[in-house]
């Protein structure tokens, strides 16, 4: 599927090793909460980690309410501040370099993609991605979404995006979500992962949800709990 | 090839913009016309990405002027058409909205309201209202729905293609940015499953038979010689608009019977005065809210009666007195004393709100 070759023997836990990991997906799938908290899983564990806003169509938006909090544990958080973006308005917002080259940064790197479908594109933008062999392409599903909601939508879908290496269960429903409505997502998306053959890395939800899931899906997909930053986000 | 877009209900999360396309494909719409505008690009992403399946069309223009005469061109045809802009595109827009007043045109637009004047932000405001109600070079023969959330959205961009084709005035859905990038839960439905019936539509030009002698000629016009026609053409639009006006008004109001204080706001910057009424009542405060969900027509006499008890009326809205502007004309005579809550291009919070109440109280 395209230039990235996956790796065989990666893995969600592998702490001996850098991990470069980008989320790509639909709006609404997830891609910013898991990637946050992805990030500050590794912050945590005490991991040198670079957090990259690459939404280059609306920056800002998403990361810029808690991007000082984000700092406070210690990554580094790649994203435009807003005062640095007053003053292009729409004539075109540009890519900041530091995460142009973000790819050659000591230590682990997160990059969370933004704009939708066209926005997996953005890898093309980024320097290294030849030369960053660890480099995971996640693709967060929400199957409650309309367009991946269906395994054949999903499908066509990953089709469009390029080359992925794993997939993330994310379905929810906002506010919303119960284990009933994950459960069914990770059926969706675990068959999916079958007829693809690319990983589901893990089912990831509200820590609420996923104390009632337990550790493992209906799938037998590991279960990660998310502490949710969106809501005090733009969007 | 033309299945239907929704079986059943469905319950989905997803941005305002994504909610607006499936609300078309629900509603049946034969084809959108649109040239691209931030905040409401996605409507076009997502038409355009779901009509293959379902056999409708899209026809990208070289700017809003075309994509507002082209979708006058695609009524014409009889076929539910509709366009989606914002802030300068709404601008252009209006040139081709005047044309389907005059002709009495049921055109659909989405407009997701941006900073303004000129190209300004990209994002959010509520300065889209005088434009959208009354923007035209005439007398704002129109309808103009404020949804405040993404169910809404569906509902009224459903709706509009009903009001639109019953009535034949053009039609108008006012979100804006926010609601235009929002992620919230929407219940997504086929509208003959809830009994809703799309109202058909008809040709106006290209129908069969020999104009005046099989059927009546079409004579659409938007151009006219004397000055009494023209006035006297207008009086009939006057008249249907104001026969319409109470079947097609919408709004919505609590607590205001015992009210000091009422706060009106439409649109998203309701759901902060939602929650600002809840926790003030909670708080012992007599405070309630209005909220007009149809700009045009306007819910003057419903406003004016709560307006004639209230003290105070606080204007909340995220433009520089373009709501206000409505509301002082609808109830032009009111004892209650006008507080405004402007802040143009920028959101309005249930804090601030909450705050502002308490100064004014």
């Amino acid at each position: 599927m395209g230039k990235l070759k996956p790796q065989k023997d990666w893995r969600w836990f592998t702490i001996s090793k850098r991990i470069v990991e980008a989320y790509v997906g639909e709006y609404a799938s997830g891609k910013s909460e898991v990637a946050v908290n992805r990030a500050l899983e590794l912050a945590r564990a005490g991991r040198k980690v670079n957090l990259v806003d690459l939404d280059i169509v609306e920056p800002c938006y998403t990361l810029r309410p808690i991007k000082k909090e984000l700092e406070e544990t210690g990554m580094t958080v790649l994203a435009w501040e807003t005062r640095d973006t007053v003053g292009l308005g729409e004539a075109g917002n540009i890519i900041k370099p530091e995460c142009r080259w973000a790819l050659y940064r000591e230590g682990d790197v997160i990059l969370d993609i933004g704009y939708g479908v066209e926005g997996a594109k953005t890898l093309n933008l980024l320097e290294g991605v030849e030369e960053t062999p660890e480099l995971q392409v996640l693709a967060v599903i929400n199957a409650k979404r309309p367009m991946t909601s269906t395994v054949e939508e999903i499908l066509d879908y990953i089709k469009e995006l390029g080359p992925v290496h794993g997939l993330i269960n994310n379905t929810h429903l906002g506010d919303e979500t119960t284990p009933d409505i994950v459960q069914e997502g990770a059926r969706v998306v675990s068959e999916v992962s079958n007829i693809l053959g690319i990983p589901v890395v893990a089912t990831t939800a509200d820590q609420k949800v996923t104390k009632q899931i337990g550790p493992q899906d209906c799938m037998g997909n590991t279960v990660r709990p998310l502490v949710r930053y969106m809501p005090r986000t733009f969007w | 090839m033309s299945e239907k877009p929704i079986t059943g209900e469905k319950r989905a999360f997803m941005t305002g913009n994504e909610v607006v396309a499936w609300a078309a494909l629900a509603a049946g719409a034969d084809i959108m016309y649109g040239y691209p505008i931030t905040p409401q690009n996605e409507i076009m992403h997502y038409w355009t990405r779901q009509i293959p399946k379902y056999g409708r069309k899209f026809l990208q223009t070289e700017d809003e002027l075309s994509a507002g005469f082209t979708t006058v061109g695609g009524v014409l045809a009889g076929l539910r058409a509709f366009t989606a802009t914002a802030g300068p595109g709404n601008t252009l827009m209006q040139e081709p909205m005047s044309m389907a007043e005059m002709m009495r045109l049921p055109t659909v637009t989405i407009v997701q309201q941006r900073g303004g004047p000129s190209t300004a932000t990209v994002i959010y405001s509520q300065q889209e209202v005088t434009l959208t109600t009354m923007g035209g070079n005439g007398e704002g023969l129109r309808i103009v729905y404020s949804p405040s959330n993404h169910q809404e959205l569906f509902d009224y961009t459903i709706k509009a293609f009903n009001t639109a084709w019953k009535y034949r005035f053009p039609t108008f859905v006012l979100g804006d940015g926010y609601q235009a990038k929002m992620r919230e839960s929407v219940t997504l439905y086929d509208p003959a499953e809830r009994g809703i019936e799309m109202v058909p539509t008809e040709k106006y030009v290209g129908k069969p038979g020999t104009p005046g002698v099989d059927r009546d000629p079409g004579h659409y016009r938007n151009t006219y010689n004397t000055e009494e026609e023209l006035f006297e053409v207008l009086q009939k639009h006057f008249a249907d608009y104001e026969k319409m006006a109470p079947e097609v008004v919408e709004y919505a109001q609590e607590a205001v019977e015992d009210a000091d204080l009422v706060i009106v706001a439409h649109g998203v910057v309701f759901r902060g005065v939602r929650d600002a009424v809840k926790e003030l009542r909670a708080e012992g405060l007599k405070v309630g809210y209005f909220r007009p969900i149809t700009l045009r027509p306007f819910p003057a006499e419903q406003l004016k009666a709560v307006a004639n008890k209230a003290k105070k009326l606080l204007i909340a809205e995220s433009a520089q007195g373009q709501l206000a502007r409505l509301i002082k004309d609808a109830i032009y005579g009111a004892s209650a004393e006008i507080v405004p809550m402007f802040r143009p291009g920028v959101g309005i919070t249930t804090e601030q709100i909450v705050a502002k109440v308490k100064e004014a109280l």
